[in-house]
């Protein structure tokens, strides 16, 4: 165990939001005081202001003195667990590809992931999830939020849970980022411009970047100075903060809350340039989104990121040809695993970053009628390892043909419980929203899986 | 009168009091066979329902709200100084009414609905496919319905058939045209669209959540659609139809399979002839209608897109349903059902006797959708303020005006007008703000960053203000006024239809006064500021 102080966790209701980032440099202060005499400064949303090149090393330092951190390497579409970490040789759900024997003695895994076999000791599986959506949108957020909806909450998503609770919000760097091929939808539209951050408010929700590496419009305009860039700025949140604070309006927060982040998230720029990383970490790491992306993620959180959530489109949605598909798919996800778990591991950093790799629900232990896995959430298999977890388990198991958990049952609510435990976050902490029944971030008072945890 | 790219003229005083013009284009709107108002049945209902539920909704909006968010809601942009000051000073104490009936007979009603109907049925599209809406005639087509208030239930008809038979409704293939020969797109779109309904889930299994939506219902749609086929004709891109294939089973997630039958929802199936699995028929010429076309096209005798709209779409009330709780979205920013287009047993109306009447009413006024705006615009609801009242935080009460962002189209027409005094629907403003700002009726307003760093960053709006440097561009009016307080106040009326609060005042002309080497740019930075807040980025 290391011996950095638990962070403490600060309740994060409604009190909390809005709260202004106090870094902008003095002489800006001093300037912007100059119009908004004086007092109405306050109102107003304070601009960050970075001048310089963001310095990575000095950033890298200070990560290193901070709490823990998470990268969710969300497999959205649902992967199949017979492939990857429960493997059924030689029977007639099985499938064609076999297993291999692991580094843990007696534990075997899909043939298609050589390169986790020889890391198991690092990585704790759990092979009895049964949880009950199964559909995609209801699986999605039950396993992203924790659990099922419960009206009038919007139950924020781990990632905001996480950010909020463990991240430096004063930051320029993004706590909570999400890079996806299409970060804005495409598919599941619904669901990722849905309210992510819910009811803790929309400046704990991810920054969405992706696709070209990069994020849009991150790059000031020749046409305008710095200090006017600035300045305008601070004008705009005071007029707008007017607007919002008058009217205690939660539209105007969300507008407010986007644009407070848009300084900051320019000061940080290079830090969203892969072609900044070295370009055999690139080749390692192997082409494609989802690879670069997961790399990415290992940057962003050697550089003060506390939550990465790393998503891939929902490719693994396999009901045809899942055979091969996933013959393509799993391979890719066992190098990046391999290689984003050793690197951190290099890096001094696994101790402090817990990487998860799940998706929405298990596949079906037979084929369809077009060779593929349906959605199936009665047992299914997902890999954690990195901060607070013991490496080298296997929680739970199915039968001998992967259709019924026969050891080891959870579900999304000891998930989650373990999580947090994980990270340090008390799972039973209880909610007080005005005007709202109480509830807990994990509900019910479930225990975490004791067996995973260090 | 076709008005797709045609400069509407706006006139704009800035600096006085207008004539007392509501300068705004009008069209002869047909009036429709004795409609009935709702208005008062709308008022009822919601406060019994408040009385019911002890709900103290908030008080009415004043009329300077009131002005902006009809102009918003109506016609699609905000309204000049000249506008405001004219409705303020009108006397009459019916002037809301009239401002109503006024603003619905304007084209800009027109352009506007068309906007968000066009967004609704077809989905936001790149700049390419919004050039092929238009050129298909497709845009004109919607324009024509809602300019000529043509029947609902007839358009729906016309754009499933899409059999045109003149020049005149041409632009309804497009529909179907624009999905490309995707008969589970197609099916997947008809379904929200014209029924109020998601059948997505409904692809590989019945659906989940709502009994009633069953994988034969997905299927059938499809099936319903899956004999067209995109032709290019010497007329015009066309959608054929064959009389023969379209057979299909579709297996459950148990590995069952089933025949997909031409029916859906509660309708059907409709009676067709299978051929024995595995034999092919053959495609005919008895099997079509004698008569060839005009474009070429041929009809089969049994066509199954003729029989959906006989069989499923005539007199189908989830036609109307599904109408009328949009428009209430539209005007109040949630359906009665919400989400408005899941109109299934997950989501029962918050007053479904009021859904009910309004769907009658629609069908009674030969389904006019302009007439169920206005049943809306004049009820109390729609003209209660937007600050939600202490203890009540159900929206779906609609006990409060519920705050709502600008649509793309609704912010570069509003900011056109702003800063040039004037606004062309064809602007490449207009293309531009669609392709970042692409939701229309978001279920929750989630304002992303990438929205904020547009804004910020991107050259488009940057390059807009410094564009406009003409004499009648407000950056120049300004420049001509004697003093700091003037141009606040200007920009205030301009930008949000009011008057500076003493520390907005101060702020703007301390800002101002800093920067009077370069006031030219130091006011688009005030402008900016304006156009990037809350308040202009919100309806309220």
């Amino acid at each position: 165990m290391n011996k950095r102080s638990t962070h403490k966790s600060t309740h994060g209701q409604a009190a909390s939001r809005g709260r202004a980032s106090d870094c902008g440099s003095s002489e800006h202060s001093l300037h912007r005081r100059l119009f908004l005499q004086g007092g109405m400064a306050s109102g107003a949303a304070s601009v960050a202001s970075f001048n310089g090149l963001f310095s990575i090393p000095a950033a890298a330092e200070q990560v290193k003195r901070q709490g823990k951190k998470c990268i969710l390497l969300w497999l959205c579409g649902a992967p199949s667990q017979f492939e990857t970490w429960d493997p059924k040789p030689g029977t007639e759900t099985g499938g064609p590809f076999g297993a291999i024997p692991t580094d843990l003695p007696g534990v075997h895994v899909s043939r298609l992931m050589p390169q986790c076999a020889t890391i198991m000791n690092k990585l704790a599986v759990i092979r009895s999830m049964k949880t009950k959506p199964s559909e995609h949108f209801q699986g999605i957020d039950v396993l992203t939020r924790g659990d099922a909806p419960r009206p009038p909450f919007t139950r924020p998503i781990l990632g905001s849970v996480v950010a909020q609770q463990l991240g430096d919000l004063d930051s320029p760097v993004p706590q909570f980022v999400l890079l996806d091929p299409c970060p804005e939808g495409n598919e599941f539209k619904a669901f990722k411009s849905g309210n992510w951050a819910g009811w803790l408010g929309a400046e704990y929700g991810p920054i969405r970047a992706g696709g070209e590496y990069s994020i849009p419009n991150i790059k000031r305009l020749d046409s305008i100075s710095e200090l006017d860039h600035q300045d305008r700025e601070t004008l705009r949140a005071f007029l707008s903060r007017k607007y919002e604070n008058d009217r205690k309006s939660e539209a105007a927060a969300n507008h407010n809350a986007a644009f407070h982040r848009v300084a900051g998230l320019m000061s940080c720029a290079p830090l969203f340039d892969l072609d900044k990383l070295p370009e055999k970490d690139r080749q390692r790491y192997g082409g494609g989104a989802f690879a670069q992306h997961a790399l990415l993620a290992r940057h962003l959180i050697e550089n003060g990121s506390t939550f990465v959530m790393v998503a891939n489109g929902m490719p693994w949605d396999n009901h045809v040809f899942q055979h091969e598909m996933h013959q393509m798919l799993v391979p890719e996800l066992d190098n990046i695993l391999y290689q984003l778990i050793t690197d951190l591991e290099d890096r001094g950093l696994l101790e402090d970053t817990l990487v998860i790799a799940m998706g929405e629900f298990g596949r079906t232990p037979w084929l369809n009628e077009a060779r593929g896995r349906d959605h199936y959430p009665d047992a299914w298999s997902m890999a954690m390892a990195g901060a607070g977890i013991r490496g080298g388990v296997v929680h739970g198991a199915t039968d001998e043909f992967g259709r019924e958990v026969i050891e080891g049952h959870t579900d999304n609510q000891q998930l989650f419980a373990t999580i947090f435990r994980a990270l340090g976050i008390e799972s039973d902490e209880e909610y007080d929203l005005p005007g709202l029944p109480t509830f807990r971030r994990v509900e019910d008072g479930v225990n975490p899986i004791e067996e995973v945890l260090l | 009168m076709r008005h797709g790219t045609k400069l509407i003229p706006i006139a704009i005083y800035f600096f006085t009091v207008s004539t007392l013009v509501f300068a705004v284009s009008t069209v002869a709107a047909q009036d429709s066979p004795s409609t009935t108002s709702l208005t008062s049945e709308i008022n009822r209902q919601l406060s019994n329902a408040w009385k019911r539920d002890s709900v103290n909704p908030a008080g009415p909006c004043t009329d300077r709200e009131f002005v902006r968010r009809v102009y918003l809601d109506l016609v699609g942009r905000i309204p000049t100084i000249g506008e405001v000051d004219t409705f303020l000073l009108d006397a009459r104490p019916d002037k809301r009414d009239h401002l109503v009936d006024v603003l619905l007979d304007s084209e800009d009603y027109v352009q506007h609905f068309t906007d968000v109907i066009d967004t609704l049925l077809m989905g936001r599209a790149d700049e390419g496919k919004y050039k092929q809406r238009s050129s298909s005639q497709w845009r004109s087509f919607l324009e024509d319905f809602l300019r000529e208030n043509r029947p609902w239930n007839e358009v729906a008809a016309e754009i499933l058939l899409a059999r045109p038979d003149g020049d005149s409704n041409r632009g309804a293939v497009w529909f179907l045209y624009e999905r490309n020969d995707n008969h589970q797109a197609i099916a997947e779109s008809i379904a929200p669209a014209f029924f109020g309904v998601r059948i997505e889930c409904a692809q590989c299994h019945d659906h989940m959540n709502a009994d009633e939506i069953k994988q034969s219902d997905y299927w059938g749609l499809v099936a319903f659609f899956n004999r067209s086929k995109n032709t290019k004709t010497k007329r015009g891109p066309r959608v054929s139809e064959s009389a023969v294939g379209g057979f299909s089973e579709f297996a459950d997630l148990t590995g069952d399979s089933y025949p997909n039958l031409l029916s859906f929802l509660d309708r059907g199936p409709v009676k067709e002839e299978r051929p024995e699995a595995g034999k092919d028929q053959e495609d005919a010429d008895e099997l079509y209608q004698s008569a060839k076309r005009k474009d070429g096209t041929r009809i089969p005798k049994f066509s199954r897109r003729s029989e959906f709209v006989e069989e499923v779409m005539a007199d189908n009330p989830r036609l109307a349903l599904a109408m009328v709780n949009r428009v209430w979205a539209i005007l109040m920013g949630r359906g009665i059902v919400h989400p408005f287009d899941e109109m299934d047993s997950v989501h029962p109306p918050s007053h479904p006797e009021l859904l009910q009447v309004l769907a009658d009413g629609f069908v009674n006024s030969r389904y006019n959708v302009r007439e169920v705006v206005r049943w809306i615009a004049k009820s109390d609801a729609y003209q209660l303020s937007s600050m939600r009242p202490n203890g009540v935080d159900d929206p779906a009460t609609f006990a409060w005006y519920l705050e709502r962002p600008l649509t793309a189209e609704q912010m570069a027409r509003a900011t056109q007008l702003i800063v040039r005094g004037q606004f062309q629907n064809d602007d490449p403003l207009i293309g531009s703000f669609r392709q970042q700002f692409r939701d229309v009726l978001p279920d929750t307003f989630v304002a992303p960053v990438s929205d904020a760093l547009y804004m910020s960053n991107h050259p488009t709006l940057d390059q807009y203000l410094a564009d406009s440097n003409d004499a009648q561009h407000l950056r120049q009016k300004l420049m001509q006024l004697p003093d700091h307080s003037q141009r606040c106040d200007s920009l205030f009326a301009s930008i949000f239809q009011r008057s500076p609060a003493e520390t907005e005042r101060k702020a703007v002309e301390n800002y101002l006064q800093q920067r009077e080497s370069h006031l030219g740019q130091a006011i688009d930075q005030v402008i900016w500021s304006m156009l990037t807040s809350a308040e202009f980025r919100l309806n309220h």
